[in-house]
């Protein structure tokens, strides 16, 4: 089956994709017919299949993947921001898939999710490795697991407030270093200073709720 | 033991003793919400109830590593552990958006810094079966040579470090000694021990030197016997043998699930090896065994790294047998270099090079495709999942290393040992810090 290019779809051509798409691939057809609508493309590069869903869909898909296709192993989540680009959603939710028991086979499901909305519903109960998975998704674009019983950050502190994969987190610069705390002289003492407020130009703040009270308690006007 | 915090330089008033019992009573994983951690001192009395936190780590000669782990201790045994990662973390998703898909070559050595080689190639394999060329039957081989040398250096560093944590020092010593004949061949082909910085997309820097057969026979020919010394030295070693038998055992059920790939899933039984399932560079030609252990403990993991270093000089012997002759580049020089030389005497080399080289121009895949490509590591399944927009950069490049979904399982592993079980696990596990923190 050609690939289609995802850049030029959007939300109003859904309905037409359904009925044009998918030349009968064979992982389109192994799917039930319920499910089947609520796939809107599939894509295959060098042999790779992958489909691409709604947030609303992903964890009926997945329940289907992990529970009646037996794909057993989940090999990793991500996530790509498609910030400025011409795409349905800011964000795309990857989940790579694998067969252990069966074929080896590979498989990967692509979530379009809303940016404003930001969250999804945690798979960590299908596999464990979703646990962390989702939890450096979680650290790096600051995406919401509903369910993820360890949704901490991970790979950055634990203060830090930022999402360093989103495309407008800046890559050097005196945003990034004016998050970690100050030593400076004071008197004969050396001590700890306060980190500068929240900078608003770093992500967005879609967080928990109480994450992102406290941060409009600690934030100041900047001059 | 309450430490007092006046040394730690801060202003911060001194907590008092119940102030610090409240905080410790919320419980570590709700201190992100309360006092800093670092306000309270690394070991400390509980209330009343006998347990203690205590950081294992970060700096820990035990750790290998920039690994932080938090025990809750009830006398010497572990009554809930967690872990804290990301003390080495480089951005190197981060970078890989913001440079050429040559480029980040260098930057893939950092990862696994044991066995950078296989880092290399894993990513090498990615950019290429996104673009969608072949390397030539040399280059293939060779780095199936180079992959494979590089895996029985990290695998015998490993047994090495598990001897010298659980009371072996000599095997370390000796481990080192002949990993260093390893690093000899390393340094002849590409000039550098560690950060090798070996392939290119579509090949290698350049081909190996002539003598690069007499240095791998002679390995192939100096080697084995210290698969026997570790043996000896280490199975006969009462304390050593009762330290890993059956301590953190791993069942296959909790592999599959966690996602545990290389010597520890299938040294619990999960039979998942890429270079088998999904052969990449002609493995597929040569006839190797993937070995299976079933007990899933920390001795079983021991024996699936030796099993596996004999199978890695198999490999070896067979592709030198049959090292083919001819490029070790891809002929295509619209993705892969052209040689140094022809650049400074042909100008449509030239034109190739400058084309390649130049910001803004370079290797440039198909707008929005994207693809996940996995190579075995010697940690296990080192994945690349590349997304393209059509540009000289990726748009997004995410690595999936074998060492974060592997040490998701530790916490859940050493909860109800003792923290000499800890070691003994960690040993095992083998989790390299550039590589799972990226």
């Amino acid at each position: 089956m050609k690939s289609r290019s995802w850049s030029a779809k959007t939300a109003s051509t859904v309905e037409s994709m359904v009925v044009e798409m998918s030349a009968q691939h064979p992982a389109y057809d192994a799917l039930p017919a319920d499910l089947q609508s609520k796939i809107f493309e599939v894509f295959e590069h060098q042999g790779q299949v992958g489909m691409r869903c709604n947030a609303a869909d992903q964890r009926t898909l997945l329940e289907h993947f992990r529970l009646s296709q037996n794909y057993d192993f989940l090999v990793d989540v991500t996530a790509i921001d498609h910030l400025g680009k011409d795409a349905p959603e800011r964000f795309e939710v990857v989940y790579m898939l694998r067969a252990l028991q069966s074929n080896h086979s590979f498989f990967r499901l692509h979530v379009w999710l809303d940016e404003r909305l930001a969250s999804l519903p945690s798979v960590f109960d299908l596999w464990d490795s979703a646990r962390w998975g989702e939890r450096e998704t979680h650290d790096m674009f600051g995406i919401v697991f509903d369910g993820n019983p360890d949704l901490r950050r991970f790979l950055m502190p634990e203060d830090f407030p930022g999402f360093p994969l989103l495309k407008d987190y800046p890559l050097k610069g005196r945003d990034e270093r004016r998050q970690f705390p100050k030593v400076v002289a004071r008197g004969d003492r050396m001590v700890e200073e306060e980190p500068d407020p929240y900078p608003t130009s770093i992500g967005r703040q879609m967080h928990t709720p109480d994450y992102i009270e406290e941060v409009r308690r600690d934030s100041k006007p900047r001059e | 033991m309450t430490q007092s915090p006046e040394n730690s330089g801060r202003e911060t008033p001194v907590p008092s003793a119940a102030t610090l019992e409240k905080e410790l009573e919320k419980g570590w994983k709700d201190h992100r919400s309360g006092v800093r951690p670092s306000s309270v001192s690394s070991i400390t009395d509980d209330d009343g109830e006998g347990r203690m936190v205590m950081n294992f780590g970060p700096q820990h000669p035990a750790t290998h590593g920039t690994l932080r782990s938090i025990f809750t201790l009830e006398g010497e045994s572990i009554v809930e552990a967690d872990v804290e990662i990301g003390y080495l973390h480089t951005g190197f998703e981060k970078l890989g958006e913001n440079m050429t898909y040559q480029q980040w070559v260098t930057v893939s050595d950092r990862m696994n810094y044991l066995s950078a080689i296989n880092n290399n190639v894993g990513y090498s394999v990615a950019v290429e079966e996104l673009l969608g060329i072949e390397v030539p039957p040399r280059c293939a081989a060779l780095r199936v040579i180079m992959c494979e040398l590089s895996r029985i250096a990290d695998h015998v560093l490993c047994v090495g470090l598990q001897g010298m944590d659980l009371g072996a020092f000599s095997v370390m010593l000796w481990a080192f000694e002949k990993r260093e004949l390893v690093y000899d061949i390393i340094e002849a082909v590409c000039g550098a021990r560690l950060t090798t910085s070996w392939t290119r997309v579509g090949g290698i820097m350049r081909d190996v030197p002539e003598f690069f057969p007499d240095l791998v026979y002679s390995f192939l020919d100096e080697f084995p016997p210290i698969i026997e010394e570790i043996h000896g030295m280490l199975l006969n070693n009462k304390i050593f043998v009762d330290r890993v038998k059956n301590v953190g055992t791993v069942t296959t059920e909790q592999a599959r699930s966690y996602g545990l790939t290389g010597p520890i899933g299938r040294s619990s039984g999960l039979d998942v090896d890429v270079r088998r399932d999904r052969p990449y560079l002609g493995y597929e030609n040569y006839d190797f065994k993937v070995p299976l252990q079933t007990e899933g403990d920390s001795f079983s993991r021991y024996m699936q790294r030796m099993e596996e270093i004999e199978q890695s000089l198999e490999i070896i012997r067979q592709a030198m047998a049959t090292l083919p002759k001819g490029e070790v580049v891809h002929d295509d020089f619209k993705t892969s270099l052209p040689k140094k030389d022809a650049v400074h005497k042909d100008m449509e080399s030239l034109i190739h090079h400058f084309k390649l080289v130049m910001l803004g121009h370079g290797i440039r895949p198909e707008t929005g495709k994207s693809l996940y490509s996995c190579t075995e590591a010697p940690c296990g399944e080192l994945g690349f999942f590349i997304a393209s927009d059509g540009s000289d950069t990726p748009y997004r490049l995410r690595v999936r290393p074998p060492s974060l979904y592997n040490y998701g399982l530790f916490p859940r592993l050493v909860e109800g040992g003792m923290i000499s079980d800890a070691v003994a696990v960690l040993s095992s596990f083998h989790v390299i810090a550039g590589e799972l923190d990226r």
